[in-house]
């Protein structure tokens, strides 16, 4: 703790804080231009330059921690003076083309001219042109950009990316992409959203909007369970009154979106007059034997359709939720919470990190923001257990382990074993690891003591461990044993686990719903899934159209185990499912009455109020949305399964994964996301499965067959092709890996 | 010294106008009033001040043209606001003026902005340029006005002077590979750490290695220190390094390979100097053969050094970048006199970087080779890291010469004495203690702190926590055998007796203070030499004094034409940097020779040498603009028992948040030079 005063305020900083940070932190105003908060500073500016009593010159407060006992004055008639003058020099040539810029009324630098009065331009420097770049979704205006450095600071850093850098230049200095002639990146748009002017803009944007007709509409993203926070930005789109979003943005200062949240925005759903007639649903259920749903719902959603269930008698059925009610049942009977302990933050303080049974950058773009993080932040070391290198991860991954299909169990057993080796365990463990037939395991899954070996080099002197697992793993034949051994790593080990729920609301409806195993015959209503009747946000054809989730009030449940709120961007003309229910004489008002009902359905949730729940981040950063699913203790049971014999995939195996951008049926419909829904696979898969890039191929997975095209992809190795799920409706009991045949499709 | 027309370098003020040349003062700096055999120098700009060495000097075009480079050397600059539109508007109104078409207001201006780049400019290159041109401003002001009055062209619009700057910074002058320094700490704060490590390799392909055994004389320049303490300049090297081989990213190099273009070189030795040489040789698309005599790669490095100082999986990274850049290395080839009057047929330049593998004698009574226990260093190094680090064993003939009761080197229960007070000295003792020792003494013939300034503090400090006895003031005055087994040792003692003449005070032996050691060995360890063995008599190559190949030290081509050299067997026992600055210079130069059979500088290495001479730390600077008082990080060291009796690294680097730390008080003191001719 150093104490020393700002404008003679005595303040204190905390280890590692930057004079600015404290200053921020006690509510003190210092001028910047490039500072963001949550990457490394920039320091291009110098306006957030100070005074510091007994020293000569400026000191720069945003990388200067400080001394014990320093006096510091964050404004003077010299520091203004300066300021100014830095601000003149910005302005420089700075093109007037505010009337049509998009970022005028919400622009830095014109905020800033304004603060410090830069009414005229009294020198100049030989003007240049510069052309504009068009990178797909993002548009590059060198001439408005005034190389404040955010977005290459956060695409590095952050992102991970690492696709754009500085052409220094002096003058001439622009943005320019990394290596490569075009942009060639996950299309985040975190460099649009720190843009502080009009450089770096949402080319599809461009133009149509004026910042100041946008209203905002908090809300929480409904792609996949990070639960980033965002706010859609709507306006009228013509005479007839229609609002429409705009764009999306976010509290880019401290929090990230991947560019499915951030341009994957026109998913609401609209109700043709047939599509709108509650009563042909609620006789649909009153015949159903099952409700199927998707998690792509709200929790009060979800509290209906239990109540629902409870009501008719019949049957709940979502296997998303189901096998990961199960799995995180079978980790709680071992590691004696109910929940897994780690969230983003966490592993963003990590130095040590496993990933395993997921690919996490397209699974959960928010987890793999947090793993960029704590990599150049903290040096985190990296190992990645899986069947496929990840390009995408290349530059925090330290240690690629390549595990073979199938051996999951295997590798979670030898894993438990090496990361527990030290701890004290029960006798029933460590007898349960030494009869472990080692030899057989390494040989079948490819992973031993080598790997372990340089993993625990590359560990050796971390101190913040994080276990990351995902959703490889929750349809695994031996999904409940694997759980179990992650579940005594979190107990015995000093690993905190993070396990990566599938889908947006994955985790809140597995503790709000009982859920039944799939009904064999019957008659089945589909809820925002395809069913014999079929209710659906997703699916225009369906009988009866809901409200998306960007149409609706509620509450998400993400990753870190929070209960966050959402709210109505776009109204929706139709029916929905609170509706229903109060035909079927479960009587609500509106669905957010059910939010205070959450806890006395699952004892996690507390019973709030919607109304009374934030949906914002904290001056500095804080996440203060919702509030925190309780964590509980649950009894241990120390019973674990041998580890099976490890099965073979081989031949034509594909895994099942999105591609960048992609994760569902409501991306699947956007504009302005790609639809890349190939099957890729490498030179090796190419040459196994004999066939060839470009052509056209059918996938038969034995009780499903879909068509794609095959594209050879230089990134990859190996033998196993990846296959997009967002464009068909894949049942999510099923393990990724699958043995497939291929066929080729005669032209 | 010279005469100088007008001089306001480092503060002096010498104004000769109006003058007979006759009577022009004299500077008191090193300033390049020559340029090169060829050409005078007509002015020196710089950080500092701007000298004039002819009264006929265009000021204004010079201030314009020095405010250019700024825009120039962009690769450097364009990072911070003051900088990148300042600098611009700088150069714009100087040459407006310069054409002729200067108003008065552009005058004003330029003093705003120049005062104002001053203060807020984000390095020092920002900071200082606005300097010299200011003082042009005051003490040329009519020229200037001329210029805007008359709106007449200056004197030498277009005239013929040509302009050669040099970018620089003082740790940058003083490491002797010339290592851009500041950019690879910026890539460090920056998280860039691809970045950092290109910053590195553009001069220094040995990145792993200068990042934990240099003894980073670019400390003792840091500017840091005039306001608290020096930046851990050498650890932050590892950053960049650690980044591509923690991540599998194929190696980085900083330049393009050109495709060949049909010369070859031979490169005698696989050591620091070596590999420099062929990396930098290779990359202009020369074929690079080096021939080294031992098994393995990397010379003195290898196995000299120990693993506990260097691991050999970091210095092998290393040693796969330079194979990277496409290089063929012939190991276990001890080239001979014949072969190097072959290799001076078959190639187009030859470049000898042996190094110097020969201990010397501590010069004491009865110091015999053939006595057993009497070890000189580089062999005892030799087998201590051919064993620990590759696993050769030691052969049977040493291990009967030196009592090994195994295959390698175990000196359980034995009592090791060794002469010296460098770094190769040092390796000695603790790898004896590593080696099991009983007891292991140290014998200098100076005082500790004496010893700390030849090595480091850490390396002293870590040695003593070891267990290691330093017996100061002594040296070894005879060698006790029984039938040619070592069995004690005869110590001098000395005193230091201050020389009445106020001149460096003198050892004197004590007499009457000698003591006994009883041992089983006697390591020497006092210094190295040259073998020159496989150099062709009839060449009759030019030697040092101190028996080192004689070179310019700036071209390092040997008396023969064609035959080049670098690092130890020319400058003598000396550091890897050395070795790697040598031998970067010396590939630079043989790629031109092997082409146009000229020797030749390029002005950037002109502007190097004139720099060096001239120095570019000033210890008396008042550095303003900067929080003193911030540490300098410690990185984490293995405690002595964890350490002294196995080969661990003992130095366990920066935690990435220490890095960053340290990074962050680098104060970026990048400056430009500019001679006018």
């Amino acid at each position: 703790m150093v104490k020393f005063t700002i404008d003679n305020i005595p303040v204190e900083a905390q280890k590692g804080e930057t004079i600015l940070e404290v200053a921020r932190r006690y509510g003190i105003y210092i001028p910047t231009m490039c500072y963001i908060s949550k990457t490394n500073p920039c320091a291009s500016c110098r306006i957030c330059s100070v005074e510091v009593e007994g020293v000569d010159g400026f000191v720069l407060s945003c990388n200067t921690p400080p001394t014990e006992g320093i006096n510091v004055t964050t404004n003077s008639q010299k520091l203004e003076e300066e300021r100014t003058n830095i601000m003149k020099l910005y302005d420089v040539n700075h093109p007037l083309e505010c009337g049509v810029c998009d970022k005028s009324g919400e622009c830095d630098l014109q905020n800033k001219t304004l603060e410090f009065g830069i009414a005229r331009q009294s020198f100049s420097a030989k003007d240049q042109f510069r052309e504009v770049k068009h990178w797909n979704l993002i548009d590059y205006d060198p001439s408005l950009c005034i190389l404040c450095e955010k977005c290459v600071h956060v695409c590095n850093e952050v992102i991970g990316d690492d696709a754009i850098e500085i052409k220094v230049g002096g003058y001439k200095s622009t943005i320019v992409p990394k290596d490569a002639d075009t942009l060639d990146c996950t299309f985040c748009g975190e460099c649009i959203a720190v843009c502080p002017v009009g450089a770096l803009v949402s080319s599809n944007f461009k133009y149509s909007a004026n910042a100041w007709e946008l209203k905002r509409i908090p809300a929480t993203c409904a792609h996949c369970s990070a639960g980033c926070p965002l706010e859609y930005e709507v306006r009228h789109s013509g005479i007839d009154g229609d609002q429409k979003i705009y764009r999306v943005k976010n509290n880019f200062e401290f929090s990230n979106l991947c560019g499915a949240g951030r341009f994957g925005f026109d998913f609401d759903a609209k109700a043709l007059p047939h599509q709108k007639i509650a009563q042909k649903a609620v006789d649909a259920l009153q015949k159903a034997d099952a409700i199927e749903f998707s998690s792509i719902i709200t929790n009060e959603e979800a509290l209906i359709l239990q109540k629902i269930k409870e009501k008719l008698g019949l049957k709940l059925v979502n296997e998303d939720a189901r096998l990961f009610k199960n799995f995180m049942e079978s980790f709680a009977s071992a590691s004696g919470k109910r929940l897994y302990e780690a969230d983003l933050e966490e592993v963003k303080k990590s130095d040590a990190i496993i990933v395993f049974g997921t690919q996490i950058a397209t699974d959960n773009p928010g987890v793999r923001y947090a793993i960029t993080t704590a990599s150049k932040q903290n040096g985190a070391k990296v190992s990645y257990f899986h069947p496929i290198e990840d390009a995408l991860l290349q530059n925090v991954v330290t240690q690629f382990v390549k595990m073979e299909a199938g051996t999951e169990e295997g590798v979670a057993a030898l894993m438990a074993k090496e990361l527990l080796k030290d701890s004290k365990l029960p006798k029933e463990l460590q007898e349960y690891f030494e009869s472990l037939d080692e030899g057989y395991l390494e040989a079948e899954s490819n992973v031993g003591e080598e790997e372990f070996a340089q993993m625990s080099v590359f560990f050796k002197r971390a101190k913040n461990k994080t276990l990351i697992a995902g959703a490889d793993l929750f349809a695994h034949p031996r999904a409940k044993n694997i759980a179990k051994l992650l579940g005594f790593i979190q107990r015995y080990s000093d690993y905190k686990v993070l396990i990566v729920p599938k889908e947006v609301n994955t985790l809140g409806v597995s503790l709000l719903c009982e859920l039944d195993e799939p009904v064999e015959d019957g008659y089945i209503v589909g809820y925002n899934t395809k069913g014999d009747y079929t209710i659906s946000s997703f699916d225009e054809s369906a009988n009866l159209v809901v409200p998306a989730l960007n149409q609706q009030e509620g509450t998400v449940t993400s990753i870190d185990k929070r209960v966050l709120p959402t709210n109505v961007a776009l109204a929706f003309d139709g029916v929905c499912l609170n509706d229903i229910a109060n035909l079927l004489g479960i009587e609500k008002r509106y669905t957010i009455d059910y939010t205070k009902e959450l806890g006395r359905a699952n004892e996690a949730f507390a019973d709030v109020e919607f109304d009374t729940l934030e949906n914002f981040l904290g001056r500095l950063g804080e996440d203060i949305r919702g509030y925190k699913l309780k964590n509980s203790d649950v009894s241990v049971n120390f019973s674990i399964e041998e580890v099976e014999e490890l099965p073979e995939f081989n031949g034509v195996v594909v895994y099942h994964a999105d591609p960048v951008l992609q994760f569902n049926a409501y991306t699947a419909k956007t504009a302005q996301l790609p639809k890349e829904n190939t099957l890729r696979g490498s030179k090796q898969f190419a040459i196994a499965a004999k066939i060839e890039n470009g052509e056209k191929i059918v996938l038969d997975l034995g009780d499903m067959k879909i068509e794609r095209v095959f594209e050879l992809d230089e990134d990859l190795k190996g033998t196993v092709a990846i296959n997009p799920t967002f464009d068909v409706e894949m049942k999510p009991n099923r393990y990724r890996f699958e043995k497939s045949k291929i066929e080729r499709v005669q032209s | 010294m010279s005469k100088v027309y007008f001089s306001t370098w480092n503060g002096e003020r010498i104004n000769n106008i109006g003058k007979p040349q006759e009577e022009w003062e004299e500077s008191a700096y090193n300033l390049p009033a020559q340029y090169d055999e060829h050409r005078d120098s007509k002015a020196f700009i710089g950080w500092d001040g701007v000298a004039l060495f002819d009264e006929d000097v265009d000021v204004i075009k010079l201030a314009a043209e020095y405010a250019a480079t700024y825009q120039e050397y962009s690769e450097a600059c364009g990072r911070c606001a003051p900088g990148r539109w300042g600098g611009r508007i700088l150069f714009d109104m100087l040459d407006k003026i310069a054409r002729g078409e200067g108003e008065m207001s552009d005058f004003e201006h330029l003093k705003e902005i120049g005062s104002s780049m001053q203060v807020t400019s984000k390095c020092e290159i920002g900071k200082t340029v606005p300097n010299p041109i200011l003082d042009l401003m005051t003490h040329f002001e009519e020229e200037f006005l001329t210029c805007i009055n008359e709106k007449k062209p200056s004197k030498h619009y277009n005239g013929d002077t040509s302009y050669i700057a040099k970018i620089t910074a003082p740790c940058m002058d003083a490491c002797p590979s010339h290592v851009d320094i500041p950019g690879y700490i910026e890539g460090v704060r920056d998280l860039r750490f691809d970045d950092s490590l290109e910053a590195t390799r553009q001069t220094m392909p040995l990145a792993h290695t200068c990042g934990r055994v240099c003894p980073h004389p670019c400390e003792d320049a840091c500017r840091r220190t005039n306001l608290d303490e020096p930046i851990s300049i050498m650890e932050l090297k590892r950053l960049g390094a650690d980044y591509e081989t923690d991540h599998n990213l194929g190696f980085l190099h900083p330049m393009e390979k050109k495709p060949s273009i049909g010369k070859r070189v031979a490169i005698i030795g696989a050591g620091p100097a070596g590999l420099t040489g062929a990396y930098y040789l290779a990359a202009e698309g020369i074929d690079v053969d080096v021939y080294e005599a031992l098994p393995v790669l990397g010379g003195e490095v290898a196995v000299g050094v120990p693993e506990y100082r260097m691991p050999i999986e970091k210095y092998n990274k290393d040693i796969e970048c330079v194979k990277d850049m496409g290089v063929n290395f012939i190991l276990n080839h001890k080239v001979t006199a014949d072969d190097m009057r072959r290799f001076e047929q078959e190639y187009d330049a030859v470049l000898v970087a042996s190094g110097t593998r020969l201990s010397k004698k501590v010069r004491c009574e009865n110091e015999r080779e053939e006595i057993k226990g009497y070890w000189g260093a580089i062999d005892f190094l030799d087998w201590v890291n051919l064993y620990e680090k590759y696993g050769i064993k030691t052969p049977k003939e040493v291990q009967e010469k030196q009592m090994l009761p195994t295959d390698h080197v175990d000196l359980t229960g034995k009592t090791v004495v060794c002469v010296g007070g460098g770094f190769t000295s040092m390796d000695v003792v603790r790898c004896s203690v590593r080696a099991g020792a009983k007891k292991v003494y140290m014998i200098y013939r100076r005082d500790e702190k004496t010893i700390i300034r030849n090595t480091t503090y850490e390396e002293y400090h870590e040695a003593v926590e070891e267990g290691v006895e330093f017996l100061f003031h002594s040296a070894v005055g005879k060698i006790v055998d029984e039938d040619d087994v070592l069995k004690k040792l005869v110590i001098n003692k000395f005193e230091l007796v201050p020389d009445p003449d106020g001149g460096r005070p003198q050892l004197v032996k004590i007499e009457g203070a000698d003591y006994e050691i009883e041992c089983d060995y006697l390591i020497p360890a006092v210094s190295q030499s040259a073998d020159f063995d496989f150099l062709p008599e009839e060449w009759e190559l030019e030697m040092t004094s101190w028996n080192t190949l004689k070179t310019d030290g700036r071209d390092y081509m040997t008396s023969r034409k064609g035959i080049f050299a670098a690092g130890d067997c020319e400058y003598g026992p000396m550091t890897i940097v050395n070795a790697v600055g040598q031998a970067k210079r010396a590939a630079s130069v043989i790629s031109r020779y092997v082409q146009t059979g000229e020797i030749t500088l390029t002005d950037e290495e002109i502007m190097e040498d004139h720099l060096r001479k001239l120095r570019v730390y000033d210890k008396n600077e008042k550095v303003t603009g900067w929080l003193p008082g911030l540490p300098r990080q410690v990185s984490e060291k293995l405690e002595v028992d964890e350490r002294k009796d196995n080969n661990r690294e003992v130095n366990l680097g920066f935690t990435q948040e220490e890095a960053i730390s340290e990074a962050e008080r680098c104060m970026r003191c990048y400056y430009i030079a500019m001679v006018a001719t």
